[in-house]
């Protein structure tokens, strides 16, 4: 562990609850709800929400996995393809609330190429977004609806989310991009 | 000069007046004028007289004056691997292309080329535009050479049947006069058996030879390569070794019915490429048949896994180009499309075999240079050839260095062996070092060497396959007719 | 390495030094387990890849046939790409298929046909290159009669080179389309250690090269049947390798050995041109001695694949009821035609060239 910690596997979990209370208000109720995780990370988090969600409410939600890769802006900029994880969205968003997850909100372009991918599979009556973590910095006109923790940082500083599905523990840090092996940016 | 080499070998020349050892070449020398040479410790080799070793010699008024085979104390720390000093060379087979397609050769071109290569008397193949069918086409050739100014000597071949088509005999008893020095249809061979036979007694009565381009065409219909694992990974459209056995095997058996009316025939088959068929000759000569036969540099050192990417000289490498490591080129070059295709490894070492039995008489280049449009195409639609005459020698010394070809014999194969096929009607005298005659002769630097590429090619068409590569041996000088024919660059 | 490149992806000799910008990837946040990358500009055939690239392919193979599952089966992963498809053959379903491939990516498809194009007027096939070059081409799918052409193309070709088909000697995307039927439809999902058998005319086949290369690499148990005058040549290939000692093949003439408890039974196309070449006495003939009869089928283990990379000479190379039987896989093998395309083109787009 190279970074500052700045959420606990504890302040993890409690985020992740209260992000399941949140949108069950939003909603006033979970019908018509369905949870969509961007990979990589949104996906384990969707499941985390719907699981705490069914705890709570007694209720399954429909999760789903979205993979943007092919919707990117910076395919023509990247040096190598992005490895494509898989899309799987077995219900139809016609009509639905759907609630995207992701696990950093930063310059919002990986939340704009969802939308795109997300319009091209229906047309559900409202999309929402959960993020586990808003470092800010927004290149586009997005924000999210419900948030784990604000965390100020520096174009310079990488945030990295590390969940147990992944990464084999819970932890969330922020290090500068000069630690990083390479010396690049990420994330 | 002092020839860089490290046997301490002198070879100095001069435009008027003896230069001593140890002093300067005059450069920008008229080409018309005699040359002037004194090469002092040097390794002469003597096909004429079989003799090599320490040596000297003196070139006066373009006329060689003196010969001096060194002993003892003089000879001590000369050897064939610092400056060698041989008879010119003969090709027995050259297309330079010249009247008709221009844009692949010239005849200066051609003739510079030869220089640089080391050989001075050319054989000119008769598949020009027009085809050398009838004198006027000899004439033409040996007047542009003679404008070209350059002191090789071109021999003209003529066609064996009009218009290289194969029907009805060319004027061959007219191009015999005309100093014909052999009769060829090459690249094509003669399809019918019949007219073969006709062409073969009709030569053999104004005793000239006939060079046979020996393939079936129904067997090489289409082909693009040697038939064999690397065609039939690669895709390519394959010519069995069948192809040319078959037409060697039939043209023997014609030549054999020939003589018996017609003792003065003779049949040189050109660049021989496959076991079988040095099988078939050395049989034949043995069974004393007046036949002769040449192999080319490029059947030699490269073999077909050249066209999967492998870079290995034929010694070097198995018939299984994927299992002698890594290739280190991209396959389809179309540099390497010839007829014969590339042969196999074992085809090769057994053309070298032949050379070193004496089954193979002659190395003779097939210089076929190809204009450049023709050449930068997909591998099959390549017009095919290789031009090799600039870097027969460098192939025949890299198997001599290999250790798989001694240097008297390689000298031999490209001066005495085409001499001898000939026979004695073109050349005035045979080659060697020959006190009292016009200098005729090639002083290499075998400490040396150089590496193929536009900077170095005198010949005009589109790139060899050998672009890039280091080969052995540096002609410093090159001396035709008693003139200079081609001086290295800072020589 | 160069400073701008994300951690965690292997530095290759192709883009090393190219100079351009490298933006880092904004949404991927596992830099460090980044599988194996795409290296490669060009596709020219299958003997370039790796086990790992291969499965790379296979697996956004998967993703593209997900993307061919949606209401609106088109991602904008190519948008702004200039593909241009040139064939110098006709073949109308392999280049629509990499049409569609081409267009589901949202790629600017260009299609040059011979008969359309100056190709008929005498241009040499390097002008051809250049044009497609100038006009704006980013990617060049090409079909060529002549082998080696896709490499004289990549040679020459400012952008990457997608070979659809040169000569006799490759075909990757049909290998790889192949590749991935049978690792679909096989239980275990591997050909490793499976019974495949190519039947038919291998000799004059692109189809049957690429396979050679790509089922010898994942493990097969290869077998080529034909007539001896449509396997000649193949047995040296075979017996020596040109690879590792693992990657032989048996070559025979032997149907009913070749088929005997097959997993997979491949039938290639037969050409009409090869009664005329002198190679085969006729078509009847073929049909009775190799076609893929229901009869010869049944020594195959029950349920084993058929395959065939189409068109289909019904009757000759394989019988009808056999070729829309239950244990073809032949429709599929189109389908999954058009997801290794995309996948393709979506990989080699990444890999730029030194312009």
């Amino acid at each position: 562990m190279s970074g500052r910690q700045i959420m606990s596997a504890d302040e993890l979990r409690r985020a992740t609850v209260r992000i399941s209370h949140e949108i069950v208000e939003k909603q006033a109720g979970t019908s018509g709800l369905l949870l969509v995780g961007i990979q990589r990370r949104g996906v384990p988090l969707a499941h985390r929400i719907a699981a705490a969600i069914a705890e709570h409410e007694s209720a399954q939600i429909p999760v789903g996995a979205l993979d943007i890769t092919f919707y990117r802006d910076d395919l023509s900029l990247v040096a190598q393809q992005p490895v494509v994880k898989g899309t799987s969205l077995p219900f139809d968003i016609n009509g639905m609330t759907v609630v995207l997850v992701d696990d950093v909100l930063y310059t919002g372009r990986t939340i704009r190429a969802a939308l795109d991918a997300l319009m091209d599979f229906g047309r559900p009556s409202v999309v929402r977004l959960a993020v586990l973590v808003d470092r800010g910095h927004r290149e586009l006109p997005i924000r999210a609806d419900h948030v784990g923790k604000n965390v100020p940082t520096s174009r310079e500083e990488t945030v990295r989310v590390h969940l147990a599905e992944v990464d084999g523990e819970d932890s969330v840090e922020i290090e500068r991009m000069a630690d990083l092996p390479g010396g690049a940016p990420a994330a | 000069m002092n020839a860089a080499s490290g046997s301490g070998s002198n070879v100095g020349s001069g435009q008027n007046g003896a230069t001593g050892p140890g002093g300067a070449l005059a450069r920008g020398r008229a080409a018309a004028a005699s040359a002037e040479l004194e090469i002092s410790r040097a390794w002469l080799v003597d096909p004429a007289t079989g003799r090599e070793g320490p040596g000297e010699l003196v070139v006066r008024d373009g006329v060689l004056r003196a010969v001096t085979w060194l002993r003892g104390a003089d000879a001590a720390g000369v050897g064939p691997d610092g400056v060698i000093v041989v008879p010119g060379f003969t090709d027995l087979h050259a297309h330079l292309r010249e009247p008709g397609d221009e844009a692949a050769e010239t005849i200066a071109s051609g003739l510079a080329a030869a220089a640089h290569g080391g050989f001075t008397t050319v054989c000119a193949m008769a598949d020009t535009t027009p085809a050398a069918d009838e004198p006027g086409v000899l004439i033409r050739v040996r007047a542009l050479a003679a404008a070209s100014g350059s002191p090789v000597r071109v021999l003209g071949v003529g066609a064996l049947t009009a218009g290289r088509a194969g029907e009805r005999l060319a004027a061959l008893g007219e191009l015999a006069d005309a100093g014909a020095a052999a009769f060829s249809d090459d690249p094509a061979p003669v399809r019918s058996a019949s007219i073969l036979r006709s062409a073969l007694a009709y030569a053999g009565m104004l005793g000239v030879p006939v060079v046979e381009h020996a393939v079936d065409p129904g067997l090489s219909h289409g082909a693009e390569a040697n038939d064999g694992l690397v065609a039939t990974v690669l895709g390519l459209r394959g010519s069995p070794a069948a192809a040319e056995e078959a037409a060697v095997g039939r043209d023997l058996a014609i030549l054999a019915d020939v003589v018996r009316d017609v003792p003065g025939v003779r049949l040189h088959l050109a660049h021989l490429s496959t076991a079988g068929s040095i099988a078939l000759v050395r049989r034949a000569k043995a069974a004393g048949l007046p036949v002769t036969c040449d192999v080319t540099p490029h059947h030699l050192a490269l073999t077909d896994g050249w066209l999967a990417g492998s870079r290995r000289w034929a010694w070097d490498g198995s018939d299984n180009p994927w299992a002698d490591g890594p290739l280190a080129a991209a396959p389809y070059a179309s540099s390497l499309r010839v007829e014969p295709p590339l042969r196999s490894a074992a085809d090769a070492a057994a053309c070298l075999v032949g050379l070193l039995d004496g089954t193979v008489d002659a190395v003779a280049t097939d210089h076929a240079p190809i204009a450049r449009p023709d050449r930068e195409v997909e591998f099959g639609m390549s017009v095919p050839g290789i031009a090799g005459i600039e870097t027969a020698l460098g192939l025949l010394l890299a198997a001599v260095d290999a250790g798989r070809l001694p240097l008297a014999r390689a000298i031999a194969a490209l001066t005495s062996g085409p001499a001898r096929v000939l026979g004695p009607r073109p050349a005035s005298t045979a080659p060697g070092l020959i006190v009292g005659a016009r200098a005729d002769l090639v002083v290499i630097d075998r400490s040396a060497g150089w590496t193929v590429g536009p900077a170095t090619i005198r010949s005009l068409g589109a790139p060899s396959p050998l672009v890039g590569r280091d080969l052995p041996g540096l002609v410093l000088l090159t001396i035709a007719d008693g003139r200079l024919a081609w001086e290295a660059s800072g020589a | 390495m160069s400073p701008s490149r994300p951690p965690g992806s292997p530095a290759s000799p192709e883009d090393e030094g190219v100079g351009i910008p490298v933006v880092v990837p904004s949404v991927d946040a596992a830099p460090h387990s980044q599988p194996v990358a795409w290296r490669h500009r060009h596709l020219l055939d299958v003997d370039i890849l790796s086990a790992d690239e291969t499965e790379l392919v296979m697996r956004t193979t998967d993703a593209m046939r997900e993307v061919l599952g949606r209401p609106i089966a088109k991602v904008p992963a190519l948008r702004g790409t200039n593909v241009t498809i040139l064939f110098y053959e006709a073949s109308t379903r392999t280049r629509v298929s990499f049409e569609v491939a081409a267009k589901n990516l949202s790629a600017d498809v260009v299609n040059i046909a011979t008969a359309t194009s100056s190709v008929v007027k005498g241009e040499s096939f390097l002008d051809t290159l250049r044009t497609i070059e100038a006009l704006g081409a980013g990617m060049l799918v090409l079909r060529h009669s002549h082998s080696g052409a896709a490499q004289l193309a990549a040679e020459h070709f400012g952008g990457s080179v997608l070979n659809g088909g040169d000569g006799w000697h490759a075909h990757p995307t049909q290998a790889l389309l192949d590749l991935y039927t049978m690792r679909r439809r096989l239980p275990g999902g591997t050909v490793a250690g499976r019974k495949v058998v190519i039947l038919g005319d291998a000799l004059h086949s692109r189809v049957a090269r690429s396979n050679i290369w790509s089922l010898t690499a994942a493990g097969a148990d290869l077998w080529v049947c034909g007539p001896a005058t449509l396997v000649r040549g193949l047995e040296a290939w075979a017996g020596s390798g040109v690879g590792p000692a693992s990657r032989r093949f048996t070559v025979t003439s032997d149907v009913n050995a070749a088929l005997r408890d097959a997993d997979v039974v491949m039938a290639l196309r037969l050409q009409q041109e090869r009664m005329s070449g002198g190679l085969l006495p006729s078509l009847r003939e073929y049909s009775a001695r190799f076609g893929l009869t229901r009869e010869r089928l049944a020594l195959a283990r029950p349920g084993a694949l058929v395959m065939h990379p189409g068109p289909i000479n019904e009757g000759v190379e394989i019988a009808p009821d056999v070729a829309e039987g239950i244990q073809s896989v032949i429709t599929e093998q189109v389908a999954n035609g058009v997801a290794v395309r995309m996948a393709l083109l979506y990989l080699l787009a990444g890999v730029r060239g030194p312009r």
